[in-house]
């Protein structure tokens, strides 16, 4: 990773430390400062309230020409969220051909959030739980509230 | 005679005008003279329209009004201040500057005898925002180039002494370290543009050699707005040249990929495009200063024919006569647009073909090829010898090799190839066949696919003989 890299993502650790969206925290380690983990808590307005969930923010070498890559440490119900050990996210800013070098990280932890609170089933990662959300909103929220009671407590 | 008294009114008005306006200069020899300088730069830029060729150029900067203030005794009380507005070269018009030195006249009555230069120069600076109410000045044209390297010289200068926050390093950078893009004016430092942009023209993904900026194209649905950047202004960064060209060739290549009219060359060595208007070969790329946008829609010809549907090569059916007739852009072959076979006249009705099946006359030609011509080492162009001795020069692509092995040959010391005796098959052979495969008529082929043949055939002939002997044994 080039050093302009590097000094960017220093600057946007900053600015976030500075800023840090409400219901956030960041782990930053100062060795390996590619890779980044978020405690998020499940906002209030949705499903998710209560639960705490981990994510990863990887850093890819082209930062901050490619985008950083998201994924869910913690199980998460979501389709936009892959519903396996990987829990990958592949939507709006953070695919390749949208990403703009000028966006930040903080712009995609907002996008995550507001994911939360309102998940986009047209751009769905899990098919089965779009639809779901789609048809069934009561079934969809139990089974949030469910996994949120097994893995995000 | 004016009073030498500091204390006096006029002297004072001067000296507080300098501490605001520091480019203020007061005449050594008379205190009560100055002149300054002012600022062009209206919001809109002035177009500028330079006879007789009428060229019209837009100025963002125009040359400094010049003002000299003089003020006499009576001043302020009982006489106006003495101005004349003039500009180097003369390009306002003398109507405009006198009714601007009119004005001095009448500010003063309007300010009742009271100090009034402030409000003057106020007025000049805010009258050159909107081009003092021209809306176009027309020139003669040998002021063209003096006007308009001006004005790109103070936009150079006024934007170099600013500082910007890079939106992608995230630093405050100096304006000689930045770029303004011309389309958008979005504004990045020159680092950040040369690493996006070669990494972008390196990976091949041209699509995205565009403004880096979130606020360009970027609304939803609507993606497409964001225009590519044309070759000149990636020069202009600067990008390298070589970078440049890649650039513009991968987007040439890439649009004509995606033209279902395009036809490419039958001939399976070359491929070649067919020639057009619509993606002219690039000369200049210093000259490329077009921006289009993506090159992954598909073109819309103005005469849309019917397609074929399906197949290996999307080819115009119904077209007829002369319309068939294409020429590659590579290799100059005049071929048919529907059979593919190499031209054949106006007359001549043929069918549509794909380019794996070969008609008889085809396979008869690449049979010939097979057997009568030598593959360029480098770029396999077959190639037959009329006359001459074994040392070849493709046509192509100017390698040089042995017409009778295929041997690349050094282009430095070719006929080495010919005096080493550790080549056996070409030693002393540079002349062997010098009057042309085709002499006095017999075909006597004396090239590399020549001798593989002649390989074979004593392959074959010892496998028979061996059979033959077998066959006697047993």
């Amino acid at each position: 990773m080039s050093a302009g890299a590097k000094k960017r993502i220093m600057r946007e650790y900053g600015e976030c430390m500075a800023d840090t969206p409400p219901g956030m925290k960041i782990n930053f380690d100062e060795r390996n400062m590619t890779k980044w983990e978020v405690l998020l808590d499940g906002p209030d307005q949705s499903p998710y309230a209560g639960g705490h969930f981990k994510l990863e923010i990887n850093f890819p070498n082209e930062y901050p020409f490619k985008p950083p890559v998201v994924s869910f440490k913690t199980k998460i119900y979501h389709p936009n969220v892959s519903n396996d050990d990987k829990g990958s996210m592949c939507l709006g800013l953070l695919r390749a051909d949208e990403w703009k070098p000028p966006n930040k990280v903080v712009a995609v932890l907002r996008l995550i959030q507001t994911l939360m609170i309102e998940p986009n089933p047209d751009d769905a990662i899990e098919p089965s739980i779009a639809n779901e959300y789609k048809e069934n909103r009561k079934e969809f929220e139990k089974n949030v509230k469910d996994w949120v009671k097994r893995y995000a407590k | 005679m004016a009073s030498l008294n500091p204390d006096d009114e006029r002297a004072e008005e001067l000296n507080t005008l300098q501490s605001i306006y520091p480019e203020l200069a007061i005449e050594h020899t008379n205190p009560f003279t100055a002149h300054i300088d002012l600022l062009v730069a209206p919001t809109i830029p002035l177009p500028g329209i330079f006879e007789p060729e009428h060229v019209v150029s837009r100025l963002a900067y125009l040359p400094a009004i010049h003002l000299d203030i003089a003020l006499p005794a009576e001043y302020p009380a009982n006489a106006p201040p003495l101005v004349n507005v003039s500009t180097t070269p003369s390009w306002l018009p003398s109507a405009t500057a006198d009714s601007l030195a009119k004005e001095a006249h009448s500010l003063w009555e309007e300010y009742g005898g009271a100090q009034m230069l402030f409000a003057y120069i106020s007025y000049l600076q805010e009258a050159a925002e909107t081009a003092f109410g021209l809306s176009e000045i027309t020139l003669p044209s040998g002021l063209q180039a003096e006007l308009e390297s001006y004005s790109k010289r103070m936009k150079r200068e006024l934007f170099d002494k600013e500082t910007f926050d890079c939106g992608v390093c995230l630093e405050p950078k100096k304006g000689t370290v930045c770029y303004r893009m011309e389309r958008c004016n979005h504004v990045f430092c020159v680092a950040c543009l040369q690493d996006y942009y070669n990494n972008c023209i390196q990976e091949g993904d041209v699509n995205n050699v565009k403004c880096m900026s979130t606020e360009c194209g970027e609304t939803r649905g609507s993606k497409k707005n964001a225009r590519l950047i044309s070759p000149k202004e990636l020069l202009q960064i600067p990008l390298a040249l070589e970078t440049v060209e890649r650039y513009a060739k991968i987007k040439r290549k890439k649009k004509i990929e995606a033209d279902p009219h395009i036809i490419y060359c039958p001939r399976s060595w070359c491929q070649g495009a067919m020639r057009t208007d619509k993606y002219p070969k690039i000369t200049n790329v210093r000259e490329m200063d077009e921006s289009d946008s993506e090159t992954d829609e598909p073109v819309k010809s103005a005469t849309d024919e019917p397609l074929q549907a399906d197949g290996p090569e999307k080819r115009r059916v119904g077209t007829k006569g002369m319309d068939r007739l294409a020429l590659c852009e590579d290799c100059n072959l005049a071929f048919c647009t529907v059979c593919l076979a190499s031209w054949h006249g106006d007359f001549v009705s043929c069918q549509p073909r794909d380019t794996s099946q070969l008609t008889e006359e085809d396979q008869a030609s690449l049979n010939y090829i097979m057997r009568n011509t030598s593959p360029c080492p480098t770029c396999s162009v077959p190639c037959q010898k009329s006359y001459g001795c074994n040392h070849m020069t493709c046509f192509q692509c100017k390698t040089h090799f042995c017409y009778l092995c295929g041997a690349w040959l050094n282009p430095d010391n070719p006929y080495e190839h010919f005096n080493n005796k550790k080549n056996k098959a070409c030693f002393q052979r540079l002349m062997d066949m010098a009057e042309g495969d085709m002499a006095e008529g017999n075909v006597q082929f004396g090239g590399a696919r020549g001798a593989e043949q002649m390989a074979a055939f004593w392959e074959e002939e010892a496998m028979r003989i061996q059979m033959e002997l077998d066959a006697q044994h047993s």
